[in-house]
């Protein structure tokens, strides 16, 4: 009953999280066409921020400024998480702050990363972003101040004050997060907003004409995502209790949030989170089946991609659109048709 | 005083990497296509190399395998882009169209450092085969490994074979046709199918040779081809984004740079900065983009109208 329940627990997490990396890069791509594959960069940073801040405030706060966070970590976390037990609201500020600098730190790294999208050509800006995380996460890996390195941290729960259900509390937190992030996506591209990101995206020269300021719009919209990236990827490290930077690969934080819009559907969010729902528990199908493999001399899990590979290239060849295509966005007549409208 | 061995690492990368930028940007040129699998399909030739070396063969054998092998892969790449391109896809769609192939072939190569390390006990993750290179005994009591000429002059070769094979003969300039309008040079007649799909073919092989002589100096992992795509990057943003050649030099200029900059550095600021070798490539490739945006390539372009 505990392994389903861990299981269960295990796929609304992934699906949650994701479901908001897959949002952001269908704001990015789908709607505004820009191409970034360092989605991994502000999550690294949401995961980094969440490593360094909550534990190292939270020893402050306590006035146990005299264990280091990173060398003292397991001590410093049983300390902190004996306190904060006991401190709800101590916690849920914790995790405010947390979450606000971390959404802060990141949309400014996205403002700052439209820089070379103003330089680069479309495919060039998503190899750069791509190098750039991966740049973020070597940096993370090496330096053991910040969040451990290589071996990782953990960290504090900050849902610890309530007690037996505070893995609970946490998903609860993950789910209301992602439908927070769906319904604000959803309204954005509903609205004019959204129109004027999909012209951006359609024709970028006809959107200056009509004097819309597309690297300001292709800025702003960087950082927004990075934000809502950076909180998804400290979600994540919430979730799971610990910072292990080493772990935040490419193909798992960048290239499957992309495939999970791809074959969802691109430029639009239901597609996407249809995408995100039908891999994640792919996943975790193989990784619970890989028991019954074992007599195989490799990894099971291995065949993991490769499953993955022909299915995206079905995708591809079969459904190029995704399993739900785009639709053309509904839009209010500001006025009744005429006589002459009804009759063409 | 700079080390021999620190020597020898720049020299090598600096080559190894200058073919691999090459290699990239020739790609690109061709279907202005990122190709994500790039590095992996470069660094699967290694366990080819270390195939090789298990048979007892010494592991230069595995050069004509390796570029074989890669060329082959990079040949059903380009088979299936051109598919999905003839299908009316968009650039953006092929460009994760590559990504199949980096998942698959990185499995793969996964999947067969397991089987060698399961069947035959020996190490197929963070190896290096540099015990099984000759050295050449110089004066003053040094050796020099064998990877170092042999880089040198594999590489120099590949380039004058390749450039003499685009400006003397006619598939090469052929090649330039296709390069510089896909549609007029199919109107004039050549097959700019066999022309692409050759190419791409000969940049994957050439690849597969950097990839095969890697692990005779440094240590492989199935996760190299990852590290690696940022200096194969950072070399192709210094080159200049389209120039073949620049990207040759920004290769050079990036395994020189990654080296002894950060030994001067570490010179200067303690050893601790070492471990952040692998950054520097992008941090050059960041104050490349805000100093010299068009590279070498647009440098030497610039040169020229004058």
């Amino acid at each position: 009953m505990i392994g389903i329940a861990v299981i269960v627990s295990g796929v609304l997490m992934f699906c949650c999280v994701y479901a908001i990396v897959t949002l952001s890069v269908n704001l990015q791509y789908g709607y505004t066409g820009i191409s970034n594959l360092g989605l991994y960069l502000p999550i690294i940073i949401g995961v980094l921020t969440v490593g360094v801040l909550p534990g190292r405030l939270a020893l402050a706060v306590y006035g146990l400024s005299n264990l280091d966070f990173v060398n003292d970590n397991a001590k410093a976390v049983a300390l902190l998480e004996a306190r904060l037990q006991k401190d709800p609201l101590t916690s849920v500020m914790l995790l405010v702050v947390t979450l606000i600098v971390v959404g802060g730190v990141s949309a400014f790294a996205g403002y700052l990363s439209g820089y070379p999208a103003l330089r680069l050509p479309g495919d060039y800006l998503a190899l750069f972003m791509l190098c750039l995380g991966e740049s973020l996460r070597l940096f993370g890996m090496e330096t053991m101040s910040l969040a451990g390195g290589i071996y990782g941290i953990s960290i504090v729960n900050l849902f610890v004050f309530l007690g037996p259900y505070a893995d609970l509390g946490v998903i609860s937190f993950i789910m209301v997060s992602a439908a927070i992030a769906y319904i604000v996506c959803d309204r954005m591209c509903k609205s004019p907003l959204g129109r004027l990101l999909r012209s951006v995206r359609d024709n970028e020269l006809t959107a200056q004409c009509v004097g819309k300021n597309v690297s300001l719009i292709k800025k702003k919209l960087l950082a927004i995502t990075f934000a809502m990236l950076g909180v998804a990827g400290s979600l994540f490290a919430l979730f799971t209790n610990a910072v292990v930077v080493e772990g935040y690969t490419r193909s798992d934080f960048s290239f499957w949030p992309w495939l999970m819009m791809v074959i969802g559907g691109t430029g639009n969010d239901s597609g996407g989170l249809l995408g995100t729902g039908a891999l994640v528990i792919m996943r975790r199908v193989m990784i619970v089946s890989k028991n019954y493999f074992g007599f195989l001399p490799f990894d099971v899990l291995w065949l993991e991609p490769i499953l993955l590979g022909a299915m995206l290239a079905l995708v591809l060849i079969f459904r190029p659109a995704g399993i739900l295509p785009e639709k053309a966005p509904h839009v209010k007549r500001p006025y009744p048709k005429t006589t002459e409208e009804h009759r063409t | 005083m700079i080390e021999f061995p620190v020597i020898v690492t720049a020299v090598v990368s600096s080559f190894l990497l200058g073919l691999l930028a090459m290699g990239f940007t020739l790609q690109y040129i061709t279907l202005s296509v990122p190709n994500l699998a790039y590095g992996t399909i470069a660094f699967f030739t290694t366990y080819v190399t270390l195939t090789v070396t298990l048979l007892g063969l010494p592991p230069y054998v595995a050069l004509p395998f390796a570029f074989l092998l890669a060329g082959s892969i990079s040949f059903l790449l380009y088979k299936f882009m051109a598919f999905l391109r003839n299908r009316g896809m968009p650039l953006t769609a092929l460009m994760i169209s590559t990504l199949v192939f980096d998942f698959v072939i990185g499995a793969i190569m996964n999947i067969y450092a397991d089987y060698i390390s399961y069947t035959m006990k020996v190490f197929a993750r963070m190896f290096s085969l540099t015990e099984n290179d000759f050295s050449v005994s110089l004066p003053g009591g040094l050796h020099m490994p064998g990877i170092l000429p042999v880089s040198m002059l594999a590489s120099i070769l590949i380039v004058l074979i390749f450039h003499t094979a685009l400006v003397k003969t006619k598939f090469g300039i052929a090649m330039r046709a296709v390069m510089e309008n896909y549609s007029m040079a199919g109107v004039q007649g050549i097959n700019t199918e066999r022309v692409l799909g050759f190419s791409w073919f000969f940049v994957g092989g050439i690849a597969g040779i950097a990839g095969s002589l890697y692990p005779m100096w440094f240590f492989m992992d199935p996760t190299v081809g990852t590290v690696m795509f940022v200096s194969i990057f950072a070399s192709c943003v210094v080159g200049g984004l389209k120039s073949m050649y620049g990207s040759l030099v920004g290769g050079i200029v990036i395994g020189f740079s990654e080296t002894f900059v950060t030994y001067g550095l570490v010179g200067v600021f303690g050893t601790w900065l070492w471990i952040y070798k692998s950054i520097t490539p992008m941090l050059i490739a960041a104050i490349s983009l805000m100093v010299m945006p068009q590279g070498f390539g647009g440098l030497v372009s610039r040169l020229k109208e004058r």
